[in-house]
């Protein structure tokens, strides 16, 4: 086990967004998280990540506390928005900047992304655009390889189909599918077709509460259409 | 880790949006502050002779220490309204394996760029150097340094840490400034002096400098109180300041104008829930002193309307003319909604007409306590409001048609000149220029109440023409919509 929620709670006012009693993620999972707009997937991953203060419970991280220790950050990648980037930076700047927080050289750095070429379709890399000159899209794939780049033991992406061609879709999934393993995964995403594909584990959340909890299987997708055809 | 942090920080400013785009903008905007700072140099190095002038009854040293307590009250009270909590630049680094205190230790690092803590130096290093040292010696003057030094560092983190913890608005900005006169007036009267409580501390670092430490270590525990509660509290929706509760509004007093009122209204809301926006209708409160400098004893015993007129059209026109300038810009973020919306666009151009109105309306009604000066000036400044409601309005308008520069309206509000360029600056010329032509020839014949009546008639007419200006404004902005639309998607 290398995630443990306790009794996680975040309330706004009166409105109590994210309510999760209890919840273990093993090693090497890969979650997929879904649930309507609202359902409190982001406050969710937010918490995860200690960027939002919960109001009750708490998030162990290998058994710590992510509010009382940094260490987490050792072995945790994300990327939730474009918040996240440094958007005033060229993309080789950022990529380098978040390799030397990981030890990584400024020729380790391109030698991974070398690897990227198929991914970046050749949009990203040596544009001469800082990355808040590229479009959403890709944006997201600067964040997304950014978060891979770190090799992380669990990786946290919000969304990361969204706003992605059909061509970048299939070849993350795929760049996903490759990485599991040692890895364990948590994304979100309103396409479920996807997340069955990639995921081995669903949550279903509802009203910040999780409704659903259970192994994918054949029967999988057909189960959450229902779900969510009301 | 610090370092790559300031690098990220100085290719932030480097690199924003606007910086290639108005080089004119920069160098304009680049003398103003060079402008600025031999202003304070000059207030600096002038201290030394202008302080007996003021205080003509006591010594200059006394003089000096009494007013630096002043400065660095005034100091807080502007801090707490203008300067910027650095939280917004670190939510890149939060996810990332970066240790809390080394962001925390760059936070309080940033916060100390900031213009407020230069301005001391400016102004109180000059007189340090040239009568402190020459009266206590090298060790003394080095001690007021420190002291003042300590007491902006203090100011700094004590305005962070309020404005972290608790709710800052205008109001108390204003009651700052309402307790800082009370004082001035008190002093006046002798009956509390803030000036001798001024001078008592400072005369105790001259007699025993070491004291001057007290600050320094006031200054080291403000400091380490921020940080602690960084500490605590590192995450962003706690750490911008905190807000009130937000609720609708309906101002009813514009329903009355129909479509165009809820058209005003809308714009109204932007001005108030933004601070950039928010910050320029401040200024313009701030520029109502504006007179004090134009209303010379001379010139109005005089009638010397003329040199008084930029006075008079800049105060009661400001909120015309600071707003004006970015006008359409301010919405730029959804100007496309605006146009895609059913909204009739000579609606569009009459609700900010509206709103000019009720604005330079308001600001004149104001001004109106420099009738005490002389009930001279209340012509003047009628004449000046109906050329600004007037012609003035017509001006800033057919201007905004011209102007496709994008302004993100939620980006921080001081010493952000996004969406300015040479267009503003050029603004006030034609602006200012008409009704002084206007009037020079009355001047010259030497009867300057006809020419104050020439302006406000040519004011007069022009707002009886209102009609046609709409039309014609209408026109030119359904032309330019496309471009206008396009600059602003930037």
């Amino acid at each position: 086990m290398i995630l443990e929620i306790k009794n996680l709670k975040k309330v706004y006012g009166d409105k109590t967004v994210v309510n999760i009693e209890h919840l273990k993620i093993g090693k090497g999972e890969t979650v997929g998280l879904v649930g309507n707009n609202g359902a409190g997937k982001t406050t969710f991953f937010r918490m995860l990540l200690d960027l939002i203060r919960p109001s009750e419970g708490e998030v162990l991280s290998k058994d710590e506390n992510v509010m009382k220790n940094d260490s987490w950050k050792n072995y945790t990648a994300s990327f939730l928005d474009e918040g996240f980037l440094i958007d005033y930076l060229t993309p080789e700047e950022y990529f380098v900047f978040i390799g030397s927080l990981h030890g990584l050289s400024a020729a380790d750095v391109s030698a991974y992304l070398s690897r990227y070429g198929e991914f970046f379709n050749g949009e990203i890399l040596n544009s001469g655009k800082y990355i808040r000159d590229f479009s959403k899209g890709n944006q997201n794939k600067v964040g997304i390889a950014a978060a891979l780049m770190q090799t992380p033991e669990i990786l946290i992406l919000d969304e990361p189909f969204a706003n992605l061609d059909p061509t970048t879709q299939i070849r993350l999934k795929k760049l996903l599918k490759e990485q599991t393993g040692n890895m364990t995964t948590f994304i979100s995403s309103h396409d479920l077709n996807h997340v069955t594909d990639v995921c081995n584990r669903i949550i279903l959340l509802e009203k910040g509460q999780v409704i659903k909890d259970f192994q994918t299987d054949d029967n999988t997708l057909k189960e959450l259409e229902n779900y969510f055809s009301v | 880790m610090l370092i790559t942090f300031l690098s990220h920080q100085s290719k932030s400013f480097w690199r924003s949006r606007n910086k290639g785009g108005s080089i004119a903008a920069q160098i304009i905007l680049g003398f103003f502050m060079l402008y600025f700072f031999v202003v304070a140099l000059g207030i600096g190095f002038g201290m030394a002779y202008f302080l007996p002038e003021i205080f003509p009854d006591q010594n200059v040293i006394k003089s000096f220490n009494g007013i630096i307590l002043y400065y660095f009250a005034l100091d807080f009270i502007m801090r707490l309204q203008l300067q910027e909590l650095p939280t917004m630049s670190v939510v890149p680094y939060l996810h990332l394996k970066i240790k809390r205190s080394q962001i925390i230790s760059f936070l309080n690092v940033k916060a100390l760029f900031s213009a407020f803590n230069l301005w001391p130096f400016f102004l109180f290093l000059p007189f340090i150097f040239i009568r402190i040292t020459g009266a206590y010696g090298i060790f003394v003057a080095l001690m007021y340094i420190v002291s003042i030094f300590s007491i902006a560092v203090f100011n700094n983190y004590c305005v962070l840490y309020l404005k972290r913890k608790t709710i800052t608005n205008v109001l108390y900005t204003g009651i700052g400034l309402l307790i800082i006169a009370g004082f001035v007036a008190l002093e006046y009267y002798r009956v509390i002096s803030i000036m001798a409580a001024s001078d008592h501390v400072f005369k105790a670092i001259v007699a025993y400098p070491y004291l001057g430490f007290a600050f320094a270590l006031a200054a080291f525990l403000m400091f380490k109180i921020n940080s602690h509660f960084l500490e605590k509290n590192l995450y962003i929706e706690e750490l911008s300041s905190k807000q009130e509760k937000k609720v609708s509004t309906d101002y009813a007093f514009l329903n009355r104008f129909g479509k165009v009122g809820e058209l005003a209204a809308l714009e109204l809301k932007l001005i108030l829930r933004h601070k950039r926006s928010r910050s320029s209708v401040i200024l313009g409160f701030f520029f109502l002193l504006y007179g004090f400098f134009f209303y010379k004893t001379p010139a109005i015993n005089g009638d010397k309307f003329g040199q008084m007129m930029f006075g008079a059209i800049f105060m009661t026109g400001i909120s015309i003319i600071i707003y004006g300038q970015f006008m359409f810009a301010w919405q730029s973020s959804h100007f496309d909604g605006l146009l895609s919306a059913k909204i009739n666009f000579k609606d569009f151009i009459k609700a900010k007409f509206l709103l000019f109105t009720i604005g330079s309306t308001i600001i004149t009604v104001l001004a109106s306590f420099y009738g005490f000066l002389s009930p001279k000036l209340l012509l003047l400044q009628l004449a000046a409001y109906l050329y600004n409601i007037g012609f003035g309005t017509v001006i800033v308008l057919y201007l905004a048609t011209l102007n496709y520069k994008r302004l993100d309206i939620n980006k921080a509000a001081s010493f952000n000149y996004q969406g300015t360029s040479a267009t503003q600056f050029l603004l006030m010329i034609p602006y200012a220029l008409t009704p002084i032509l206007l009037y020079v020839p009355f001047g010259i014949m030497n009867i300057p109440y006809w020419g104050l009546m020439a302006v406000a008639l040519f004011g007069l007419i022009m707002l009886f023409l209102r009609g046609f200006w709409v039309n014609f404004i209408t026109a030119k902005f359904e032309k330019q919509r496309y471009k206008i639309a396009e600059g602003f998607r930037e």
